[in-house]
């Protein structure tokens, strides 16, 4: 392929796969992502047909409903040029889907296809398309907690800090631990309840050491599970994706109803 | 079938051999070698540099003087002997380069379990790391590492190689001693809060004499 | 093992209100993972050096026969006698056998996780034979009739204070003392007779090298050698696991351990042992045994041949979130921590320790930090899903799923769903947050959770709505 002088590539074709919790919980970083992926020149579709990209039931052992629903997700997805989606935790599921059909060839195949072209947002942001966003601002302090899938599972470290680094008047604080699971886990969370508190008691009381006005983090299970935390606690602390912030669409904080 | 057999068959059912001997030589080599393209790096490109720096770090603890000689050694001992209020007494290695010397104002003692002073001769030495090698025999009983409270340990600079790789190669088809020893500073231990303390057992100072 | 009292979650509630407990979790874990950080800041390759390490383990393991086999061939020609054992009691047994023979009263140890492992202490002390534990924490836990809660600091689950009380009351030294220094004196004081009085001194080994025949031990202590150097008859007791091609490995593979273990450069003492005393030494055993025991691996080299590659070097229980919280008793094996829950389910079956491989948020720390690059969470993940097909999960879990998977595979009945089930959420609301969920209350009696919006995302975008 030749790039000729100047000559913009066409936009590539991107399925947005908002993930079953932004759907149901928090449709705001949904629309955040949206903007943001077509603020970056790409063509953003939304399925309607997804769902679930199969998480709890990997997690939880059960193979044969995790390929069930990974089966959906490639039907759905594999026509796009990228699937995106606003959570490392999906991300990294979708990433793992060859191995769930490593015993059939065909599936397998189309598995690691879409694996291939499939991105977390920020990184995708940042990475495939070089993106910054222009004439945001806000102006708080704010610290980052980075999510385990996304930190670990797919390198997102830099990614979200230089993204927020365009924000004009946000001040960044480090955040002692931000590297330490918030102790969500998915079901963990629910089936181990009284171990998933104490970690997630130890976060809250680092993220309100910060003195931080906002806290900001890629996945929204682990922003709920510390949100919850912070709010059970007392703190008053706003809890924000990033996206929802890069997209000057951080009017509500989880929990914050709008008037 | 016995024990021998059963799990014998079962490595072999589950990995059957299939490289000959030399091919295996070869591959083992070959991942020693990759390893040296990834090491920690040298902090100095002397090596009885970077062993005192390794040596001497807060971590280790030990401490270190160089002498020109064998000739001055009977001396640094009763000096440090004087320093740390101790009696000028030593259990001494048996090494020919240790009994050899005049040991002059040093009573030579036996070695026991509540040794105070004890002095001893090194093999060799690992810059990377600080460490001391011994190989057990007739002139190097193992114990004498290990019961004194101070151990005085003679290095001569010539020995000190840089990596634990650079030992292997030389070591490489020679007969295996009993015991190899690579000491690391004096005995410690992390044991009550992850806080290092010295002395547990072995050695609670260690004072490296670098010869040469 | 013993047979650990209570269920995991039992242990795990117990533990979490041991506020003594939290104190020294938080003091040696902090206190690892800070020095560890260093050693690795000052080794830029140290990455690499990992995967480095796992195929330097892995080419051992995958010539496996080969290699214990040429282990065998040397060590005997050093003198060593070998001993095969399948499981846990023909180890013991082995062991027992030896010291009967030697006609041992007492047997000094250093510690091995073996031996927790195949319960030698519980079979030494059946057999009437004195065990003295001569590494400092082994022998804090002995007098405290503990097991170990770590497989590096086995004693990482009590303070200082804890200590000074067991030491005033058991040492011959009563005095109360304030200073790890002095405590550690003291048991240097209080050891010393027995290491020199034991008839038999028993080791693990950190490797068993196939070039030469011996075997490695790697302790700061210095505790190692006064027990196998003394004793008439030194015994080791290792796993076929152990097993490393050349010297030059093992010193190798040791670079990552140690780090990885206590942040040093190495530890002060790497002994390689072979064979019994020879002619002209003045000292060494008369008699020098090698118990090489399977337990589990041969099954594990078949299921989940990684964790073959451990080096025991416990980085990834100072990191889990879980075991910093729980400490090691609450997992109830010999293993605690990641490395724990992937191991357990081999020694004491799957159906009774299907909590363990659960009991994780599968946040991969763990495996970033291990120093041979086990992957640990799909350790785990796998024994998930054995757990999920052999029916042990909970049935109410069976069914949510299978529930979830029916609505979530059909998209129009999903979307119909959510459009009643989100309004019905939203009455529990209350300023914007829920306190109680009728399903989950698991999650809401730790934390809130925030009032759902009227319509998903993806209605939301049908009808057109841009908020
Ligand atoms: S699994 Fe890895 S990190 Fe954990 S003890 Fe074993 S070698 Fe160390």
């Amino acid at each position: 392929m030749t790039n000729t002088g100047g000559a913009r590539q066409a936009a590539p074709k991107v399925g947005l796969f908002a993930t079953c919790l932004v759907d149901m919980l928090r449709p705001n970083i949904g629309f955040s992502a949206l903007e943001l992926l077509r603020a970056a020149g790409c063509d953003v579709q939304i399925p309607r047909a997804q769902t679930c990209c199969g998480q709890p039931a990997y997690n939880s052992g059960d193979d044969g409903n995790a390929r069930k629903l990974a089966r959906q997700v490639i039907e759905v997805f594999e026509n796009f040029d990228y699937l995106v989606a606003p959570s490392g935790s999906c991300a990294s599921m979708i990433r793992t889907y060859p191995e769930l059909f490593k015993d059939d060839p065909a599936l397998s195949l189309r598995a690691r296809t879409l694996a291939e072209k499939t991105f977390e947002l920020l990184s995708f942001l940042v990475d495939v398309r070089g993106f910054r966003p222009a004439n945001v601002s806000c102006k708080a302090s704010a610290t980052y907690h980075d999510t385990c899938s996304g930190l670990r599972g797919l390198g997102i470290k830099t990614q979200p800090r230089a993204l927020l680094a365009a924000v004009q008047g946000l001040e960044m604080r480090p955040l002692e631990g931000d590297e330490t699971c918030c102790g969500f886990g998915g079901t963990f969370c629910i089936k181990y309840s009284e171990i998933s508190d104490a970690i997630v008691a130890e976060k809250a009381a680092n993220i309100q050491a910060t003195g931080a006005d906002l806290l900001l983090g890629g996945d929204l299970g682990c922003l709920l599970n510390m949100a919850g935390k912070l709010r059970r606690a007392g703190a008053t602390t706003r809890v924000f994706h990033a996206a929802e912030l890069l997209a000057g669409r951080a009017l509500h904080a989880i929990g914050e109803e709008k008037p | 079938m016995n024990a021998r057999d059963a799990i014998f068959s079962a490595l072999r059912r589950l990995r059957p051999e299939h490289l000959l001997t030399d091919a295996l030589d070869a591959q083992a080599r070959e991942l020693a070698a990759a390893m040296k393209t990834c090491l920690p790096p040298l902090e100095f490109s002397d090596l009885v540099e970077n062993f005192t720096a390794r040596v001497t770090a807060d971590k280790v603890g030990a401490t270190v003087e160089r002498l020109a000689d064998w000739s001055g050694l009977p001396e640094a001992v009763a000096r440090y002997a004087e320093t740390n209020g101790l009696e000028k007494e030593a259990a001494l290695q048996p090494d020919p380069r240790l009994t050899a010397l005049n040991w002059g104002g040093v009573r030579p003692a036996p070695l026991k379990p509540d040794t105070m002073l004890a002095v001893g001769a090194a093999r060799g030495g690992i810059a990377e790391t600080g460490s001391l090698v011994f190989h057990s025999g007739p002139d190097a009983p193992t114990l004498y590492n290990f019961e004194p409270l101070h151990h005085i340990v003679a290095l001569e600079a010539r020995t000190v190689v840089a990596r634990f790789e650079d030992y292997a190669a030389a070591e490489k088809g020679q007969p295996q001693p009993r015991n190899v020893n690579f000491i690391t500073g004096a005995s410690g231990t992390t044991d009550i809060e992850g806080v290092l303390a010295r002395g547990a057992h072995g050695p609670r100072r260690l004072h490296i004499v670098f010869i040469g | 093992m013993n047979a650990p009292a209570g269920t995991f979650k039992e242990r795990a509630h117990k533990a979490l209100g041991d506020t003594n407990l939290k104190v020294a979790l938080d003091r040696t874990t902090g206190n690892a993972r800070t020095k560890r950080a260093a050693a690795v800041a000052a080794w830029p390759d140290f990455d690499e050096a990992r995967k480095q390490s796992a195929a330097i383990k892995d080419h051992a393991l995958d010539n496996f026969a080969y290699y214990l086999e040429q282990f065998e061939r040397n060590a005997l020609a050093s003198g060593a006698k070998i001993h095969w054992a399948r499981d846990a009691k023909e180890a013991c047994a082995a062991v027992i056998d030896i010291c009967r023979q030697a006609k041992a009263k007492t047997a000094t140890r250093s510690k091995s996780m073996l031996g927790e492992e195949i319960g030698l202490p519980h079979a030494l002390a059946e057999a009437g034979i004195r065990r003295v534990e001569t590494d400092l924490a082994e022998h804090i836990i002995q007098l405290a009739g503990e097991t170990p809660s770590h497989i590096i600091w086995p004693a990482a689950h009590r303070t200082r204070e804890d200590v000074s009380r067991l030491f005033q009351q058991h040492h011959r030294d009563h005095r109360l003392l304030t200073e790890v220094e002095a405590m550690v004196a003291s048991a240097r004081h209080e050891l010393r007779d027995d290491f020199f009085g034991a008839d038999v001194g028993i080791s693990g080994a950190n490797y068993l090298v196939a070039e030469t025949g011996a075997i490695c031990t790697i302790t700061n202590e210095g505790n190692a050698e006064l027990t196998t150097t003394p004793p008439r008859v030194h015994i080791v007791t290792a796993g076929i696991e152990k097993i490393v091609a050349t010297t030059e490995h093992a010193l190798q593979l040791t670079r990552v351990l140690v780090r990885s273990a206590t942040g040093a450069d190495l530890t002060q003492y790497t002994t390689f042992h072979c064979g019994p005393k020879r002619e002209g030494d003045r000292d060494g055993p008369e008699e020098f045994h090698i118990v090489l025991v399977d337990h589990g691996r041969t099954q594990m080299l078949e299921e989940m041949p990684e964790m073959l590659r451990c080096l025991r070097c416990g980085a990834c229980l100072n990191h889990c979130v879980v075991y910093r919280k729980i400490g090691g008793h609450a997992y109830g094996g010999a293993y605690p921590g990641p490395m724990g829950s992937a191991l357990t389910p081999v020694f004491d079956g799957l159906e009774n320790t299907r909590d363990l491989p659960h009991a994780c948020t599968m946040n991969g720390l763990c495996k970033a930090v291990c120093p041979v690059d086990i992957p640990l969470p799909t350790l785990l993940r796998d024994w998930r899903a054995k757990s999920f097909e052999a029916g042990y999960e909970p049935p109410g879990v069976q069914r949510a799923l299978k529930i979830w998977t029916f609505v979530a595979t059909r998209p129009r009945l999903y979307r119909a769903a959510l459009a009643v089930a989100l309004p019905l959420l939203r009455r529990l609301g209350k300023d914007g947050w829920i306190s109680r969920l009728p399903f989950a209350s698991a999650w809401t009696e730790a934390r809130d959770f925030p009032t759902p919006p009227r319509q998903t995302f993806l209605a939301q975008i049908a009808s057109g709505e841009q908020q």
